[in-house]
């Protein structure tokens, strides 16, 4: 019965669906059974009302079939990740780009707060969120508190460092957790290292001065 | 009354009861001009005018003009739904900053395992396809590619011999994995090349 439904769904989502959309779900012929592809496709096709974009549901879905999952596992991922973006849509504002949706929905699940990701937004209505978000959930992966993952991460988006130095920060702090440091000591001193030279416009940790882009916030 | 329907008199008078009732020659038409005087009901008469044929004086050069107004808006619309920006689509959503659709960065990555008969990325970029992205190894055992990816954040694993998932040593790890297996993260940021990779 449920095969059923989730077929008769397929079948008139497939009626419905734009071109772009037709073109994503397409990816997971012969990747995955017709079950599990139906329920992906359902997913896919209800989120994508709701302003979520479809292709990292395909693309979540895709790795579980690479990886050998079954289908039950495969659509718990793909649901997860579909409520992750959802959330990340909600705290970035609608107008938000899908390679921040993502690192939103990864920060999040990395354990940032909804409201990190309001203030980012709220600093920085016009401003690419990729790589603060990214970087953020990286160094959770890491080991560092995501508390103060993202207060590192916020302040140094807020003294205007570029995006190449947050990944040069993120290196760092990953190199002193490699030497042996704590990890929330290691993020803690050298955002207050890679903030300090940013804010001064001195060479910063990759080697490339940093003038302030964006107007300090007090 | 038995025998009563061979009784002259009875049939004569069923007879006579047979013929229609003799009415005034002009009686249909007052009928028919006193239920015309009764005005319909707004919505009957609008049902009446939806259903009244009509034709439409076209001249070809008006039809010219509809039919490419149409095309236009067919076209218009696929254009639309299709295109970079939108929400559901490709690449980004309407009103994304301008820095999120930038021409794609190479990034570089790196795996050493001389051991391996075959490596290969598979990653979110690929479709985690297992052999799309062969790398290529040098003598002494290091393996490489190069990937234009655009910015974001993206997954991916090295597979080595075709079956063997190992994630990158030299990168970060995907926070919570949701098939069992380590997986890596590279983050593209806008215009900067980067190099990911590390040994097996």
């Amino acid at each position: 019965m449920n095969a059923r439904i989730l077929g008769l769904a397929a079948v008139l989502g497939a009626l419905v669906r734009p071109p772009a959309a037709a073109a994503q779900v397409e990816r997971l012929a012969g990747r995955l059974d017709e079950r599990t592809r139906a329920a992906v496709t359902a997913i896919v096709d209800s989120v994508r009302a709701a302003g979520v974009p479809g292709d990292p549901l395909v693309n979540k879905a895709l790795e579980g079939a690479s990886k050998g999952a079954d289908g039950a596992r495969i659509v718990a991922a793909v649901r997860a990740l579909a409520a992750g973006l959802a959330r990340a849509r909600a705290a970035l504002g609608t107008g938000a780009s899908e390679p921040e949706l993502v690192a939103g929905a990864a920060a999040l699940r990395a354990g940032a707060a909804p409201s990190f990701l309001e203030r980012l937004r709220g600093d920085f209505p016009r401003e690419p969120l990729v790589v603060p978000l990214a970087v953020m959930a990286d160094l959770v992966g890491r080991g560092v508190p995501p508390d103060t993952a993202a207060v590192s991460v916020l302040a140094l988006v807020r003294a205007g460092v570029r995006e190449a130095d947050l990944v040069a920060f993120r290196q760092s702090v990953e190199r002193d957790i490699a030497l042996g440091a704590p990890a929330g000591a290691a993020a803690t001193a050298r955002a207050a290292s890679v903030g300090d030279l940013a804010t001064t416009g001195v060479p910063s940790t990759a080697g490339q001065t940093a003038p302030a882009p964006h107007p300090r916030k007090p | 009354m038995h025998g009563s329907a061979e009784d002259p008199l009875i049939a004569r008078i069923a007879a006579e009861l047979r013929q229609p009732p003799a009415a005034h020659p002009d009686f249909d038409a007052r009928v028919m001009a006193a239920v015309r005087r009764v005005p319909p009901s707004l919505p009957a008469r609008a049902w009446t005018w939806l259903r009244e044929p009509r034709i439409l004086a076209v001249s070809p050069l008006g039809g010219l003009a509809a039919a490419a107004g149409v095309a236009a808006l067919i076209v218009a619309g696929a254009w639309a739904a299709a295109r970079p920006g939108r929400a559901g689509g490709r690449a980004s959503i309407a009103g994304a900053p301008a820095a999120a659709r930038v021409t794609p960065t190479p990034v570089t990555f790196v795996f050493m395992a001389p051991g391996a008969r075959s490596v290969a990325v598979a990653g979110d970029f690929d479709g985690w396809d297992r052999a799309r992205m062969p790398m290529r190894r040098d003598p002494s055992g290091l393996w490489t590619l190069d990937v234009p990816l655009s910015p974001g954040r993206y997954q991916y694993v090295f597979v080595v011999d075709g079956r063997r998932f190992v994630a990158d040593p030299a990168a970060p790890r995907a926070v919570g994995d949701d098939f069992g297996q380590p997986t890596s993260v590279v983050t593209v940021a806008g215009g900067a090349s980067r190099a990911a990779g590390g040994s097996l």
